[in-house]
Protein backbone atom coordinates (compact mmCIF):
# COMPACT_ATOMS: atom_id res chain seq x y z
CA UNK A 1 0.00 0.00 0.00
CA UNK A 2 2.82 2.39 0.81
CA UNK A 3 4.63 1.66 -2.44
CA UNK A 4 1.53 2.10 -4.04
CA UNK A 5 0.98 5.98 -2.61
CA UNK A 6 4.65 6.62 -3.17
CA UNK A 7 3.91 5.51 -7.31
CA UNK A 8 0.95 7.55 -6.73
CA UNK A 9 2.29 10.49 -5.16
CA UNK A 10 5.22 10.22 -8.17
CA UNK A 11 2.40 10.31 -11.33
CA UNK A 12 0.78 13.32 -9.67
CA UNK A 13 3.69 15.32 -9.29
CA UNK A 14 4.83 14.29 -12.98
CA UNK A 15 1.59 14.64 -14.54
CA UNK A 16 1.17 18.36 -12.84
CA UNK A 17 4.73 19.17 -13.84
CA UNK A 18 4.44 18.63 -17.62
CA UNK A 19 0.56 19.97 -17.99
CA UNK A 20 1.56 22.92 -16.06
CA UNK A 21 5.17 23.26 -17.74
CA UNK A 22 3.09 22.89 -21.07
CA UNK A 23 0.62 25.35 -20.53
CA UNK A 24 3.44 27.94 -19.55
CA UNK A 25 4.88 27.23 -22.68
CA UNK A 26 1.58 27.46 -24.85
CA UNK A 27 0.88 31.07 -22.89
CA UNK A 28 4.12 32.71 -23.32
CA UNK A 29 3.91 31.57 -27.41
CA UNK A 30 0.09 32.81 -27.37
CA UNK A 31 0.62 35.79 -24.76
CA UNK A 32 -2.47 34.72 -22.95
CA UNK A 33 -1.93 34.23 -19.32
CA UNK A 34 -3.67 31.92 -16.24
CA UNK A 35 -4.96 32.10 -12.97
CA UNK A 36 -4.53 30.76 -9.70
CA UNK A 37 -7.85 28.85 -9.73
CA UNK A 38 -6.45 27.26 -12.93
CA UNK A 39 -2.97 26.09 -11.74
CA UNK A 40 -5.67 24.70 -8.75
CA UNK A 41 -8.01 23.08 -11.27
CA UNK A 42 -5.37 21.58 -12.84
CA UNK A 43 -3.45 19.77 -10.00
CA UNK A 44 -6.51 18.13 -9.11
CA UNK A 45 -7.14 16.72 -12.27
CA UNK A 46 -4.46 15.66 -12.34
CA UNK A 47 -4.83 13.86 -9.15
CA UNK A 48 -8.16 12.60 -10.12
CA UNK A 49 -6.57 11.31 -13.78
CA UNK A 50 -3.80 9.46 -11.39
CA UNK A 51 -6.13 7.75 -9.15
CA UNK A 52 -8.46 6.63 -11.85
CA UNK A 53 -5.48 5.38 -14.14
CA UNK A 54 -4.01 3.79 -11.27
CA UNK A 55 -6.65 1.55 -10.80
CA UNK A 56 -6.50 -0.69 -13.20
CA UNK A 57 -5.29 -3.26 -11.38
CA UNK A 58 -9.09 -4.03 -10.49
CA UNK A 59 -10.12 -4.55 -14.23
CA UNK A 60 -7.36 -7.26 -14.40
CA UNK A 61 -10.06 -9.67 -16.57
CA UNK A 62 -11.30 -6.93 -18.91
CA UNK A 63 -9.51 -6.87 -21.85
CA UNK A 64 -7.08 -3.11 -22.01
CA UNK A 65 -9.53 -1.48 -24.66
CA UNK A 66 -12.33 -1.58 -22.53
CA UNK A 67 -10.08 -0.87 -19.29
CA UNK A 68 -8.99 2.44 -21.40
CA UNK A 69 -12.91 3.45 -22.57
CA UNK A 70 -13.97 2.62 -18.75
CA UNK A 71 -10.99 4.62 -17.22
CA UNK A 72 -11.51 7.48 -19.67
CA UNK A 73 -15.36 7.77 -18.99
CA UNK A 74 -14.87 7.47 -15.33
CA UNK A 75 -12.11 10.18 -15.22
CA UNK A 76 -13.94 12.54 -17.49
CA UNK A 77 -17.34 11.75 -14.51
CA UNK A 78 -15.12 12.71 -11.83
CA UNK A 79 -13.36 15.75 -13.82
CA UNK A 80 -17.06 17.54 -14.51
CA UNK A 81 -18.09 16.65 -10.91
CA UNK A 82 -15.23 18.59 -9.45
CA UNK A 83 -15.90 21.55 -12.04
CA UNK A 84 -19.35 21.72 -11.50
CA UNK A 85 -18.15 22.68 -7.24
CA UNK A 86 -15.69 25.16 -8.93
CA UNK A 87 -18.14 25.82 -11.06
CA UNK A 88 -20.44 27.11 -8.23
CA UNK A 89 -17.53 29.38 -6.80
CA UNK A 90 -16.46 30.58 -9.89
CA UNK A 91 -18.26 30.07 -13.21
CA UNK A 92 -16.67 28.43 -16.06
CA UNK A 93 -17.64 29.45 -19.39
CA UNK A 94 -19.23 26.86 -22.44
CA UNK A 95 -15.80 27.66 -23.79
CA UNK A 96 -13.98 27.07 -20.52
CA UNK A 97 -16.01 23.12 -20.53
CA UNK A 98 -15.12 22.28 -24.10
CA UNK A 99 -11.31 23.12 -24.00
CA UNK A 100 -11.19 21.03 -20.47
CA UNK A 101 -12.52 17.78 -21.79
CA UNK A 102 -10.16 18.98 -25.07
CA UNK A 103 -7.22 19.02 -23.32
CA UNK A 104 -8.17 16.19 -21.64
CA UNK A 105 -9.07 13.76 -24.18
CA UNK A 106 -6.21 14.72 -27.41
CA UNK A 107 -3.15 13.80 -24.76
CA UNK A 108 -5.50 10.49 -23.42
CA UNK A 109 -5.93 9.33 -27.21
CA UNK A 110 -2.64 9.90 -28.01
CA UNK A 111 -0.92 7.77 -25.68
CA UNK A 112 -3.61 5.07 -25.83
CA UNK A 113 -2.44 4.99 -29.20
CA UNK A 114 1.05 4.68 -27.89
CA UNK A 115 -0.19 2.40 -25.43
CA UNK A 116 -1.27 0.37 -28.42
CA UNK A 117 1.29 0.23 -30.38
CA UNK A 118 3.60 -0.50 -27.44
CA UNK A 119 1.73 -3.90 -26.85
CA UNK A 120 1.76 -4.91 -30.81
CA UNK A 121 5.98 -4.36 -30.66
CA UNK A 122 6.70 -5.86 -27.35
CA UNK A 123 4.62 -8.92 -28.29
CA UNK A 124 6.50 -9.39 -31.15
CA UNK A 125 9.88 -9.21 -29.42
CA UNK A 126 8.81 -11.78 -27.05
CA UNK A 127 7.76 -14.38 -29.76
CA UNK A 128 10.97 -13.65 -31.63
CA UNK A 129 12.83 -14.61 -28.18
CA UNK A 130 10.53 -17.35 -27.75
CA UNK A 131 11.04 -19.07 -30.90
CA UNK A 132 15.13 -18.21 -30.37
CA UNK A 133 14.82 -20.53 -26.91
CA UNK A 134 12.99 -23.05 -28.89
CA UNK A 135 15.96 -23.09 -31.79
CA UNK A 136 18.96 -22.88 -29.35
CA UNK A 137 17.12 -25.52 -27.36
CA UNK A 138 17.04 -27.94 -30.22
CA UNK A 139 20.31 -27.34 -31.49
CA UNK A 140 22.09 -28.04 -27.73
CA UNK B 1 26.66 -34.21 -25.69
CA UNK B 2 29.53 -36.37 -25.35
CA UNK B 3 28.01 -39.02 -22.84
CA UNK B 4 31.02 -41.56 -21.20
CA UNK B 5 29.99 -44.53 -18.68
CA UNK B 6 31.96 -46.42 -16.84
CA UNK B 7 30.89 -49.92 -15.35
CA UNK B 8 33.23 -51.09 -12.72
CA UNK B 9 31.74 -53.57 -10.07
CA UNK B 10 33.88 -53.03 -7.23
CA UNK B 11 33.51 -49.47 -7.31
CA UNK B 12 31.68 -48.31 -3.94
CA UNK B 13 31.73 -44.91 -4.22
CA UNK B 14 29.29 -44.17 -7.33
CA UNK B 15 29.72 -40.52 -8.86
CA UNK B 16 28.95 -38.16 -11.77
CA UNK B 17 31.17 -35.57 -12.96
CA UNK B 18 29.41 -33.31 -15.19
CA UNK B 19 31.50 -30.84 -17.56
CA UNK B 20 29.70 -28.20 -18.88
CA UNK B 21 30.49 -24.90 -20.35
CA UNK B 22 27.20 -23.15 -19.67
CA UNK B 23 24.50 -24.06 -17.53
CA UNK B 24 21.71 -24.97 -19.42
CA UNK B 25 18.22 -26.72 -18.67
CA UNK B 26 19.62 -29.67 -20.02
CA UNK B 27 22.48 -30.01 -17.39
CA UNK B 28 20.42 -28.89 -14.60
CA UNK B 29 17.99 -32.06 -15.76
CA UNK B 30 20.86 -34.06 -15.46
CA UNK B 31 21.84 -32.37 -11.89
CA UNK B 32 18.18 -32.85 -10.79
CA UNK B 33 18.07 -36.53 -11.86
CA UNK B 34 21.05 -37.19 -9.74
CA UNK B 35 19.46 -35.55 -7.43
CA UNK B 36 16.34 -37.54 -7.71
CA UNK B 37 14.41 -34.38 -8.23
CA UNK B 38 13.50 -35.05 -11.76
CA UNK B 39 9.99 -34.39 -12.13
CA UNK B 40 7.10 -36.94 -12.31
CA UNK B 41 4.15 -35.76 -12.69
CA UNK B 42 1.51 -38.16 -12.63
CA UNK B 43 -2.05 -38.35 -13.60
CA UNK B 44 -5.27 -39.49 -14.00
CA UNK B 45 -7.28 -38.79 -17.23
CA UNK B 46 -9.92 -36.16 -17.26
CA UNK B 47 -12.71 -38.38 -17.53
CA UNK B 48 -12.18 -41.01 -15.00
CA UNK B 49 -12.99 -41.46 -12.20
CA UNK B 50 -10.54 -40.28 -9.33
CA UNK B 51 -10.35 -44.04 -7.78
CA UNK B 52 -10.87 -45.96 -10.89
CA UNK B 53 -8.52 -44.32 -13.12
CA UNK B 54 -5.00 -45.52 -14.14
CA UNK B 55 -2.51 -43.44 -13.31
CA UNK B 56 0.03 -42.60 -16.25
CA UNK B 57 3.39 -41.03 -15.87
CA UNK B 58 3.58 -37.74 -17.94
CA UNK B 59 6.85 -36.05 -18.91
CA UNK B 60 7.20 -32.66 -18.95
CA UNK B 61 8.09 -31.81 -22.26
CA UNK B 62 4.55 -33.42 -23.19
CA UNK B 63 3.07 -30.74 -21.40
CA UNK B 64 1.34 -28.24 -23.61
CA UNK B 65 0.02 -26.00 -19.87
CA UNK B 66 -1.74 -26.46 -16.80
CA UNK B 67 -4.69 -25.67 -15.53
CA UNK B 68 -6.47 -24.66 -12.56
CA UNK B 69 -10.56 -24.95 -12.96
CA UNK B 70 -13.04 -25.56 -9.85
CA UNK B 71 -10.30 -26.17 -7.41
CA UNK B 72 -8.89 -29.18 -9.53
CA UNK B 73 -5.31 -29.30 -11.57
CA UNK B 74 -5.91 -30.30 -15.11
CA UNK B 75 -2.50 -31.03 -17.31
CA UNK B 76 -3.22 -30.28 -21.19
CA UNK B 77 -1.24 -33.00 -23.66
CA UNK B 78 -1.28 -33.82 -27.12
CA UNK B 79 -2.89 -37.01 -25.82
CA UNK B 80 -5.35 -35.60 -23.96
CA UNK B 81 -6.13 -34.12 -20.60
CA UNK B 82 -5.08 -35.16 -17.23
CA UNK B 83 -6.04 -34.41 -13.76
CA UNK B 84 -3.08 -33.80 -11.15
CA UNK B 85 -3.36 -34.11 -7.66
CA UNK B 86 -0.54 -31.25 -7.04
CA UNK B 87 -1.10 -27.46 -6.49
CA UNK B 88 -0.29 -24.79 -9.11
CA UNK B 89 2.52 -23.65 -7.19
CA UNK B 90 4.08 -27.04 -6.45
CA UNK B 91 3.91 -27.55 -10.39
CA UNK B 92 5.53 -24.03 -10.84
CA UNK B 93 8.31 -24.59 -8.58
CA UNK B 94 9.03 -28.31 -9.97
CA UNK B 95 8.77 -27.60 -13.47
CA UNK B 96 9.81 -23.76 -13.73
CA UNK B 97 13.40 -25.44 -14.98
CA UNK B 98 11.38 -26.96 -17.96
CA UNK B 99 10.29 -24.54 -19.85
CA UNK B 100 6.79 -23.54 -17.46
CA UNK B 101 6.23 -19.99 -16.58
CA UNK B 102 3.08 -18.86 -14.72
CA UNK B 103 1.24 -16.39 -16.87
CA UNK B 104 -2.20 -15.83 -14.83
CA UNK B 105 -3.63 -17.10 -12.14
CA UNK B 106 -4.55 -20.49 -13.08
CA UNK B 107 -2.62 -21.15 -15.85
CA UNK B 108 1.36 -22.67 -16.32
CA UNK B 109 2.20 -22.76 -19.58
CA UNK B 110 5.20 -24.56 -21.69
CA UNK B 111 7.33 -21.89 -23.46
CA UNK B 112 8.31 -25.07 -26.11
CA UNK B 113 5.45 -25.61 -26.71
CA UNK B 114 4.01 -22.66 -27.81
CA UNK B 115 3.90 -21.38 -31.63
CA UNK B 116 3.14 -18.08 -31.42
CA UNK B 117 2.63 -14.97 -29.00
CA UNK B 118 0.14 -12.62 -30.40
CA UNK B 119 -2.00 -9.82 -29.22
CA UNK B 120 -5.76 -9.39 -30.06
CA UNK B 121 -7.40 -6.30 -31.34
CA UNK B 122 -8.56 -6.08 -27.20
CA UNK B 123 -4.92 -6.07 -26.30
CA UNK B 124 -5.04 -9.14 -24.62
CA UNK B 125 -2.12 -10.96 -25.22
CA UNK B 126 -2.37 -15.13 -26.26
CA UNK B 127 -0.19 -17.60 -26.28
CA UNK B 128 -0.91 -20.25 -29.57
CA UNK B 129 0.09 -23.56 -29.43
CA UNK B 130 1.17 -26.02 -31.59
CA UNK B 131 -2.51 -27.95 -31.08
CA UNK B 132 -4.24 -25.12 -31.83
CA UNK B 133 -5.11 -23.82 -28.34
CA UNK B 134 -4.37 -20.78 -26.84
CA UNK B 135 -4.08 -19.05 -23.37
CA UNK B 136 -3.70 -15.96 -22.31
CA UNK B 137 -0.63 -13.64 -20.59
CA UNK B 138 -2.21 -12.07 -18.00
CA UNK B 139 -0.95 -8.04 -17.59
CA UNK B 140 -0.21 -8.60 -14.03
CA UNK B 141 1.98 -11.31 -14.63
CA UNK B 142 3.71 -9.79 -17.39
CA UNK B 143 6.78 -8.76 -15.62
CA UNK B 144 7.70 -12.22 -13.87
CA UNK B 145 7.01 -14.00 -17.66
CA UNK B 146 9.37 -11.03 -19.04
CA UNK B 147 12.26 -11.89 -16.63
CA UNK B 148 11.85 -15.90 -16.89
CA UNK B 149 12.44 -15.37 -20.80
CA UNK B 150 15.32 -13.31 -19.87
CA UNK B 151 16.49 -16.20 -17.71
CA UNK B 152 16.24 -18.91 -19.75
CA UNK B 153 17.64 -17.08 -23.13
CA UNK B 154 21.11 -17.02 -20.96
CA UNK B 155 20.74 -20.41 -19.84
CA UNK B 156 19.80 -22.05 -23.05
Amino acid sequence: MKKYFENLAFMVCLSYTVVSFSGAIINMISGSQTSNVNEIVIFVLCVIASVVLSLHGLFENLSMLAVMVIQYIAACALGTVFLLIVNIFNPISPRGWFELFRSFTIPYVVLALFYYYSVFTDTRKKDNLIKDIQKNRKEA
Amino acid sequence: MKLNLFEDKNNIDEHVDVYFSKMRPQIKQIIDTVNSERPSLSGRPADDDLDDGEEILIEPKEIYYLDYVDRKLFMYTGNGVYRIMKTLSECEELLWNYGFVRVSKSNLINIFKIKQLKPDLNMKVYAYFDNGERICVNRSYKKEFDEYLQRMRRMV
